[in-house]
């Protein structure tokens, strides 16, 4: 361990990098504020797939790497959605998971939210209509904020849960 | 002769059943009116996914099979529809009454059954596991999956090639350039043409991006499953980094759309320099790793795959090479004069999984500054011809299978055998002499698709 220890001093916090824009201090800081006001403190996030490709589970697992480190802004993803305040659904929602989509949202205690992150919700991906897949989600669902990209990048997801924040 | 897909075709009279193997293609026609098939599981188990499917998804009757639920179909699904027959022309399904799945479980006393999924608790895919337990110990798994099926090989008939491509590179996020090298090759096929050694270079180039990224997020989740997140950070830092070379290369995170008959400009010296960084840090992070005796408590003996099972289940990919298969996709004169050397452990646990990682992650770098080289080179297409192509990449999971048939220029059958299709079914294998707390460790070991198996 003492090998990882001397790496760790010598490289110190890379979270700040001075090459991601002053924008992005910015967003971190309203978001901050944000969550700590309408929240207290801790915004508790379930991610939900309901037939995407991984790319956007990807984007959300990058934001707990060290460059982004969402956690330090009072926002988690949690394990189970009983745990959560807003749910952030990717995929076409396709047949097989239809049900088990309303079923989590269901256990979200109330007040709750739902953000769809990517194209695939609101049927813009290049994915067609067809009878295995059961989005746009709009028609299920109430959503009230879209994150749009295919996939969006971790800078874009920290966007749109500050404009989601502001929305509330 | 290592099995490696079993699918159907319609045909105007007929189906078509095709058996692959590595050396050889086997053919067989059935009748419309009563399409019935003989098993191939008794010889070749993981022959019975690809049966049920197209149970399900033709409605041939496999005689003799012992396991005859449906697979793709689950609980709500309309009975008696075939989706992918051509005669289905439907855009939308109701759902039917709620049927029953029965599971395998294992009977007796004070065993119990642990039911987890479709969602997990954690940013990942959606897939069911139901365990057979005896206390802490697994006595049987059995995994279930298609929660994510998108229709996606009805969805591209009737498509061109190119309107089809956007399609094909985002049937799994992380393995996007894999399945778009497939594309690529059935490409040139069709237009009987044959690829500039600059153009394949690159496109080499980002197959071996992909897989570095896709092992150093590994690198890190694999120890973080058994406790140490320090590895996450270190890795994720990594993995971060690569992406976003990526995404300087190609104009995307994921390299959407990168693969193309045109070469564009890269920084070869940044890139240089990127690599050797990236070696540094891969060599500090093996030393330290190494070192730590907890975590190799957990890896070792942990999630065995043995060998003879790893050739009966013809598993594929980084899970095949950890328990001793020599097979690689790669093993060719262009990737061997490129520096190609295929990763090889004996345990077959998941820390021989963990060391393949490691070693192709080396041989990677390595691979990639010999592909890397400024170029502007562009292949002019010509004009598709019908036929039936078939082609192969090795993807970070394992060998991944596409073959489209052309039919008056549009596309008459799509299908691809994701290297997870194959592995999921060897996964249950592993669980023999392990706990449950475990299965987090040994599943994301083999870090299988759920996009890619479910189509």
């Amino acid at each position: 361990m003492i090998k990882f220890w001397n790496k760790r001093v010598k490289l110190g916090v890379i979270t700040e990098k001075p090459e991601l824009e002053e924008s992005l201090k910015k967003i971190r800081k309203e978001i901050k504020e944000s969550v700590k006001k309408k929240f207290a403190g801790s915004l508790a996030i379930r991610m939900v797939d309901s037939g995407s490709c991984n790319a956007c589970e990807a984007e959300c697992n990058a934001l707990s790497n060290p460059y982004f480190d969402l956690e330090r802004l009072g926002i988690y993803f949690v394990a189970s959605p009983r745990h959560a305040d807003v749910m952030l659904l990717s995929g076409v929602m396709t047949f097989n998971m239809t049900p088990h989509v309303k079923e989590a949202y269901a256990q979200i205690p109330a007040p709750k939210w739902i953000i769809s992150i990517g194209d695939c919700p609101m049927m813009q991906a290049p994915f067609e209509k067809n009878y295995a897949i059961n989005a746009p989600v709009t028609e299920h669902l109430e959503v009230t904020h879209h994150i749009a990209g295919c996939p969006p990048n971790p800078v874009e997801i920290m966007e749109g849960i500050l404009e989601f924040l502001r929305k509330i | 002769m290592r099995f490696i897909a079993r699918f159907c075709k319609e045909k105007c009279d007929c189906f078509e059943i095709v058996s692959i193997y590595e050396e050889h293609i086997e053919k067989e026609e059935i009748s419309k009116e009563s399409p019935r098939i003989k098993t191939l599981a008794k010889k070749e188990p993981s022959a019975i996914w690809f049966e049920r499917k197209m149970q399900d998804d033709f409605g041939i009757i496999i005689e003799d099979a012992f396991d005859k639920r449906p697979l793709v179909h689950q609980e709500r699904f309309p009975k008696e529809i075939h989706p992918l027959r051509k005669e289905f022309q439907e855009s939308s399904l109701q759902e039917a009454p709620y049927l029953q799945y029965k599971y395998e479980e294992i009977d007796g006393d004070g065993v119990f059954q642990v039911a987890v999924g479709p969602i997990h608790a954690g940013i990942i895919e959606p897939g069911h596991f139901q365990f057979s337990q005896a206390g802490e110990e697994m006595l049987h798994l059995e995994v279930r999956h298609f929660y994510k099926n998108r229709g996606i090989e009805k969805m591209l008939e009737g498509k061109t090639l190119q309107d089809a491509k956007p399609i094909i590179e985002r049937i799994s996020g992380n393995e996007s350039i894999a399945y778009q090298i497939c594309y690529r090759d059935i490409y040139l096929q069709a237009t009987k043409q044959k690829l500039p050694l600059a153009l394949q270079k690159r496109h080499a180039l980002l197959l071996e991006l992909e897989r570095v990224i896709h092992h150093l997020t590994d690198i890190g989740f694999i120890p973080n499953d058994a406790g140490f997140g320090a590895a996450l950070s270190f890795a994720s830092k990594l993995s971060e980094d690569a992406r976003r070379k990526m995404n300087e290369l190609t104009g995307h995170r994921f390299g959407f759309g990168a693969v193309s008959f045109e070469n564009s400009f890269i920084d070869t010296v940044s890139f240089h320099e990127w690599l050797d960084e990236l070696e540094k840090s891969v060599e500090f992070f093996e030393d330290w790793i190494i070192d730590i005796p907890s975590l190799w408590d957990r890896f070792d003996t942990t999630g065995i795959l043995p060998l003879k099972k790893a050739v009966k289940y013809a598993s594929v990919g980084v899970v095949a090479r950890a328990s001793g298969v020599a097979t690689d996709r790669r093993i060719n004169p262009f990737y061997l004069e490129h520096g190609f050397v295929m990763a090889s452990e004996v345990s077959g646990d998941v820390a021989g999984r963990f060391k393949v990682r490691l070693q192709e992650l080396k041989n990677s770098i390595l691979m990639m500054r010999n592909f890397l080289e400024e170029d502007d080179t562009k292949l002019e297409v010509t004009d598709i011809c019908d036929g039936e192509y078939q082609s192969f990449c090795e993807s970070s999971i394992g060998e991944l299978f596409m073959a489209i048939d052309i039919k008056d220029g549009v596309i008459e059958r799509f299908f691809v055998r994701d290297p997870s299709f194959m592995n999921w079914q060897a996964v249950h294998i592993m669980m023999r002499n392990d706990i449950i707390a475990d299965f987090p460790l040994i599943n994301k070991s083999c870090d299988l698709s759920y996009a890619g198996n479910d189509l």
